[in-house]
């Protein structure tokens, strides 16, 4: 059920903000620059422009599998190569130019998914070693088999309309156009987001909805599609490739050297990388005999860029842009680090919002036992992490869970978000968790935090949001991608969704900051808003005071009450810190290595020898003395005082 | 005909094997993969035979074949001195992935400069490189270096073997490798551990690169594309493994040639090394001798 | 037992955490020469941070800390008003990293023992005597430790990863030892031991410390290191939330409770 979007949110919003206009003044300007190109040096340098194109739009491509999705592919020039070949075989075929391109992309996709194969099992340098042994392969195959390459053909044929370099310049401009355009679409659609949190928080991406094996070989086949335009743009160029010299290792090398030196994510910057590693030193301004040195300089370049400056050229033009802004415009103000104080009553009508989730009915049936552990065994290897745990949690309980370094309290956690091996059963509101894959269960309404903070930092605070949401925008990649999203009401929901979480959480004036660069605590709040964004019923947190401040981590009881008395959320919250939970719990299990040792309320759990002895070592209770007997009779009356649910509920325990 | 094909195999493996190790020595050492080996040692070797025609740079001093081997043995060694020192060192502790890229880019520097440094012109081949002369092994012909390539890696292995075995420094690498963090802890300077690990590595590429590359001609990026093969080795026997570098490029070199005499041709050979691989890293991504770390 | 003897590490004030989590506020403790201090705190109180920062391997956002009256990490308070050197302006500050602490005489025995797996015993304790050049010493320290601890001589061709949690604990105190050390720092000793473990580990702490005297700072969850302390301190949040001295320490225990499990007081 969209909400009603009409409903005016920022009232008296600026139309247009004035430090963007640095920016926009930057786009025209390259644009323009790109546009007179041909109009510099003489009539052979367009040979290397439009060189130049292809290399740029194969990089752009590329820089959504290194960039976005953190997969370094060192094959992206044997992938240029197929996209070449496919369109001079189609080409040569009889088909007009579109059909040649269309089946270059559609090919190398293919191709590019199946490169992308290893990668559902294997990790990062593993990746880069299979991807550089395909680059290989392809390669060897094209010498090989020189049919391959479509030599002794007709090759393609540039239409009468084409005919002249320089107008094949402004056609392969406009593909580069539609590239950037796409590159940057991505970003804001649900496969952008799917991208990077494969990129940066894997094996957790499952906790958001998302399967990271799909996504991992969508990147491949995106960037796989742009280098199949690539290269049909460099064979219509022309028409037979007589040599694999733009297809081999080096070119690949290069490849990756034009995203690294652009700046990751920076389209401008890779564009101004391509020109210079492939046209600048063919260029007639640079002697023949200097071509290469200009190049080895460019090599340094990339090594010292690494070294000294990870941004890239793309870094360089965001530090000037800021740098001119603050020059016209004076210092840009800083919106405060820490979350705003919000106000009540939207807060509970937020809440109201947000509760609403587009979630079957069936999975939307109120039960009074939202999750029920029972016999849950976790065995790594010879370690048995978690031994038998069974655990009820009830609907708007907090339930803590306590226990020393390695008790298994985040394995239980694992273990219920489906990355740990299980046997025993986990039910979720009647749903059977263990065997099902991690992605189902923000559908069901499970969410989590992590201890060390499981969110994109290189993002901003919203994308974060959007991205927890992932299960709720389920539209295909396609639409997204072309630009369509606005139309799209999956969309649109999660990004009102988003704003009323960081409203609820007073987080609204940090929506566009980069998420790293925020205070620890204010992070871990940012965590919780995408939590609760996601439209769980039951929220699992994972020390949750771990990097707060004291005084942060005292606050910490008000903050769970909220939870669950504005939002109606379950909690189960893990906490190495016993008295912060002790006070706001209704139930506590106390682990220790992997087993069960006590259950109860706080008071009786804290009071039980065997917990006392486990955080205090063996001995400590013959030498307890009374006075802590005393202290433990206080802790009860409080824990009964301030317990907001009633005694019936105790009782109905026992 | 077989036993032709293996001698042959188990000769371009051994001179593979030598690549794997230094390859082998820089990622256990310092965690980096580095794809900069094949490179560092092709420039070594082009370096030191172009100053042996043309006279060492401001010096002029003109030497023959053997001194030559030294001389690129030396800048090897140097070459892997100052990419520690200088590009490595700081990267200590960035992801693999930035690591790689790093070695990378030192790869393609130094493959250009072969370009930019040294003639084009098919180079004066060392004699004791020349190709055209062959030695008959049970019915194998073997060029005068495919022919060294075994006992080389023999002897520089097992006294890479022994230095590691018997040595205090020896000791403190291997504790390095084992855990920096914790050989740090107990008093070993790490970082000449590191150094010590690119500087053998730049020498042991070096020694490969004399006996495998071209020695008429100037082919930039041969030696990465031979690297892989040197990769695919290390991999299949555990990058963290000498033993393993060792069989898994022997492995690598017989099936290259056995494929490379079939109608499959060299796409063949390549294509194989690619299905052994991939095969390795989906079934057991650590490899043959590979510790549990080796699956990096 | 009153004031320490001659302080030997004194840390002053000190700040530390991971990139932007600060995890240490402002942590103050000294261990005198020959002594054994408890530095006492459950799960996440910053012990683990406290001991890394103090040996380099975090840098301290703040405070100092001391290794025999000369500042290892920072600047203390005393030492501030002299003037540095116009040069030591323009060079880069070296940062202390451990290995040269143990040339110094202070050495960790790290959380989960540190372990060098594919070693054997008799190699992991020849790395833990790697900063002792003279060979004649090696020989006697080799000597010292199989005297300790039998078990050790006993499987000295094993790898150090397939030892139990217990001989694991006993080669990570011999290699230590082996070092020469003034100083020993030991990171939850009594992590995965069983009660029995925990005794016999604390006990050879105890009789390292008479025999050799050996400072030792026992960073600990369980109460038992208070039997051995001549001081402790107790962590919680990365504050120092109670001190005690001489008998007193073994009266913490109580304070210990409610600092792990509260008490609502």
């Amino acid at each position: 059920m969209p909400p009603s979007s009409r409903r005016p949110r920022q009232p008296g919003a600026p139309a247009i903000d004035k430090r963007s206009i640095v920016r926009y003044v930057g786009i025209t300007l390259f644009i323009l620059l790109l546009l007179s190109l041909p109009q510099f040096g003489t009539g052979a340098d367009l040979i290397y422009k439009n060189l130049f194109l292809s290399t740029a739009i194969v990089a752009l491509g590329l820089d959504v599998l290194i960039g976005r999705t953190g997969q370094l592919s060192l094959c992206q020039g044997a992938l240029f190569g197929v996209g070449c070949f496919t369109a001079v075989q189609v080409g040569a075929a009889g088909a007009p130019w579109p059909v040649a391109f269309l089946a270059a992309v559609a090919f190398t996709a293919l191709v590019s998914t199946i490169v992308g194969l290893p990668s559902l099992r294997i990790r990062g340098l593993q990746v880069a070693v299979a991807t550089l042994a395909f680059q290989i392969f392809l390669i060897s195959l094209s010498s090989t088999k020189p049919e391959i390459k479509g030599i002794g053909t007709e090759g393609i044929t540039r239409p009468e309309y084409l005919e002249s370099d320089q107008r094949y310049y402004y056609f392969g401009l406009v593909f580069l156009g539609l590239t950037v355009l796409l590159v940057h679409r991505i970003r804001s659609t649900r496969s952008g987001r799917m991208f990077v949190s494969v990129r940066d928080v894997e094996e957790r991406s499952g906790s958001f909805g998302i399967a990271s094996g799909p996504a991992k070989l969508l990147a491949y086949a995106f960037a796989g599609g742009i280098a199949g335009l690539g290269g049909a743009l460099y064979a219509l160029q022309i028409g037979t490739p007589n040599d694999v010299s733009p297809f081999n290792l080096q070119a690949s090398l290069i490849l990756v050297a034009i995203t690294v030196i652009g700046g990751a994510m920076s389209s401008m910057g890779i564009i101004v990388a391509a020109f210079f590693f492939s046209a600048f030193a063919s260029l007639s301004y640079i002697p023949t005999d200097k071509s290469t040195l200009v190049q080895v300089l460019f090599a340094l370049l990339l090594v010292l860029n690494i070294l000294v400056y990870p941004r890239g050229v793309g870094g360089s033009f965001t530090d000037l842009k800021d740098q001119l802004n603050k020059l016209v415009f004076g210092p840009a103000p800083r919106p405060s680090p820490r979350p705003e104080t919000t106000d009540a009553v939207a807060a509970a009508s937020n809440a109201m919002a947000l509760r609403k989730t587009p979630r079957p009915l069936r999975e939307r049936l109120p039960t009074s036992t939202l999750l029920v552990a029972t016999d849950v065994t976790v065995q790594y290897g010879g370690v048995r992490a978690l031994d038998h745990f069974t655990a009820e949690v009830r609907r708007g309980e907090i339930v803590g869970l306590i226990g020393a370094n390695g008790a298994g309290k985040s394995t239980f956690f694992n273990a219920v978000s489906g990355l740990a091996p299980v046997t025993g059963s986990i039910v979720f509101r009647g749903q059977e968790l263990v065997g099902a894959p991690p992605a189902i269960r923000s559908r069901l309404g499970l969410a989590r935090t992590w201890q060390d903070m499981g969110l994109v930092r290189a993002d901003t605070v919203r994308d974060n949001l959007l991205l927890a949401q992932a299960w709720m925008a389920r539209y295909p990649a396609a639409p997204g991608l072309l630009g369509l999203f606005s139309a799209l009401p999956d969309e649109r929901l999660v990004r009102h969704r988003a704003d009323l979480a960081l409203e609820l959480f007073g987080l609204s004036h940090l929506k566009d900051e980069r998420l790293g660069d925020l205070p620890y605590g204010t992070m871990r709040t940012v965590e919780i808003a995408a939590a609760v964004s996601s439209g769980p019923d039951l929220l699992l947190l994972d020390e949750a005071s771990a990097g707060l401040t004291p005084e942060e981590a005292h606050q910490l009881g008000d903050r769970f009450s909220a939870l669950r008395d504005e939002l109606g959320l379950t909690l189960v919250v893990i906490e190495h810190h016993v008295p912060l939970i002790a006070g706001v719990c209704d139930y506590c299990y106390c682990l220790e290595s992997g087993a069960l040792i006590a259950e109860g309320t706080p008071a009786e759990v804290t009071a039980q020898p065997r917990v006392v002895e486990s955080f205090l070592g063996k001995g400590s209770i013959d030498r307890s003395t009374d006075h802590h007997v005393v202290v433990t009779d206080d802790l009860v009356d409080d824990a009964v005082e301030g317990s907001p649910v009633d005694d019936g509920l105790e009782v109905a325990r026992a | 005909m077989f036993l032709e094909e293996l001698i042959r195999g188990l000769s371009l493996g051994s001179a593979y094997a030598l690549l794997a190790v230094a390859v082998v020595l820089v990622f256990t050492g310092t965690r980096t993969l580095s794809v900069a080996m094949g490179e560092i040692g092709a420039f070594s070797f082009y370096a030191a035979n172009d100053w042996r025609l043309d006279g060492l740079p401001l010096v002029g001093w003109r030497y023959g074949v053997p001194t030559m081997l030294l001389v690129a043995c030396l800048v090897g060694a140097a070459m892997g001195l100052l990419i520690e020192r200088f590009i490595m060192r700081p990267l200590v502790a960035r992801a693999p992935l930035d690591k790689l890229i790093a070695t990378l880019a030192i790869a393609l520097s130094l493959a250009l400069l072969e370009l930019n440094l040294f003639s084009f012109d098919p180079i004066q081949a060392p004699v004791p490189f020349a190709q055209g002369t062959f030695y008959d092994v049970f019915g194998a012909e073997l060029t005068s270096a495919q022919l060294l390539a075994p006992p080389v890696l023999l002897v520089t292995v097992g006294s890479l073997y022994a230095f590691l075995t018997k040595t205090k420094f020896g000791l403190a690498t291997r504790a390095t490798t084992s855990d920096p963090d914790v050989a740090r802890l107990l008093g070993v300077k790490v970082n000449r551990v590191y150094l010590f690990a690119w500087v053998v590595g730049g020498l042991l590429a070096v020694i490969a690169a004399l006996l495998t590359a071209p020695a008429t001609s100037l082919i930039p990026f041969n030696q990465t594309t031979l690297l892989l093969r040197s990769l695919a080795g290390a991999i299949i026997g555990g990058l963290d493994s000498l033993t393993g570098a060792v069989v898994g490029c022997l492995i690598v070199g017989v099936v290259s040639t056995l494929f490379q005499a079939t109608p499959l041709s060299f796409a063949g050979a390549d294509g194989s090394i690619l299905l052994l691989v991939l095969v390795t890293l989906l079934v057991r991504p650590r490899g043959l001798f590979g510790s549990p770390r080796a699956a990096f | 037992m009153t004031a320490p003897l001659t302080p030997l590490l004194e840390v002053h004030d000190l700040c530390s955490g991971y990139g932007k989590l600060q995890v240490l506020f402002g942590v103050t403790l000294t261990v005198g020469e020959g002594e054994i201090v408890a530095l006492m705190g459950s799960n996440g109180a910053g012990k683990t941070t406290t001991l890394r920062t103090i040996v380099g391997q975090l840098p301290a956002m703040s405070g100092s800390v001391a290794l025999g009256g000369k500042v290892v990490i920072g600047r203390q308070g005393a030492t501030e008003d002299t003037t540095p050197s116009l040069l030591s302006r323009f060079l880069p500050k070296k940062a202390v990293t451990p290995d040269d602490l143990v040339t110094q005489g202070l050495v960790l025995v790290p959380e989960g023992r540190g372990m060098l797996r594919d070693l054997s015993v008799e190699e992991n304790l020849d790395v833990g005597a790697y900063t002792n050049k003279s060979s004649s010493r090696r020989k006697e320290l080799f000597a010292r430790t199989y005297d300790t601890f039998p078990i050790l001589a006993e499987r000295r061709k094993q790898r150090a990863g397939t030892l139990s949690g217990g001989q694991q604990q006993m080669l990570a105190l011999g290699r230590a030892l082996m070092a020469d050390p003034r100083i020993m720092l030991v990171d939850e000793a009594s992590l995965g031991l069983s009660p029995v473990m925990t005794e016999t580990a604390f006990n050879l702490i105890a009789d390292v410390n008479r025999t050799s005297h050996v400072a030792v700072l026992l960073v600990e969850q369980n109460v038992l290191a208070l039997d051995l302390a001549d001081r402790a301190y107790v962590l919680e949040k990365g504050q120092i939330v109670a001190t005690a001295e001489g008998q007193e320490v073994r009266s913490m225990q109580g304070r210990l409770r409610e600092a792990y499990l509260g008490a609502g007081a």
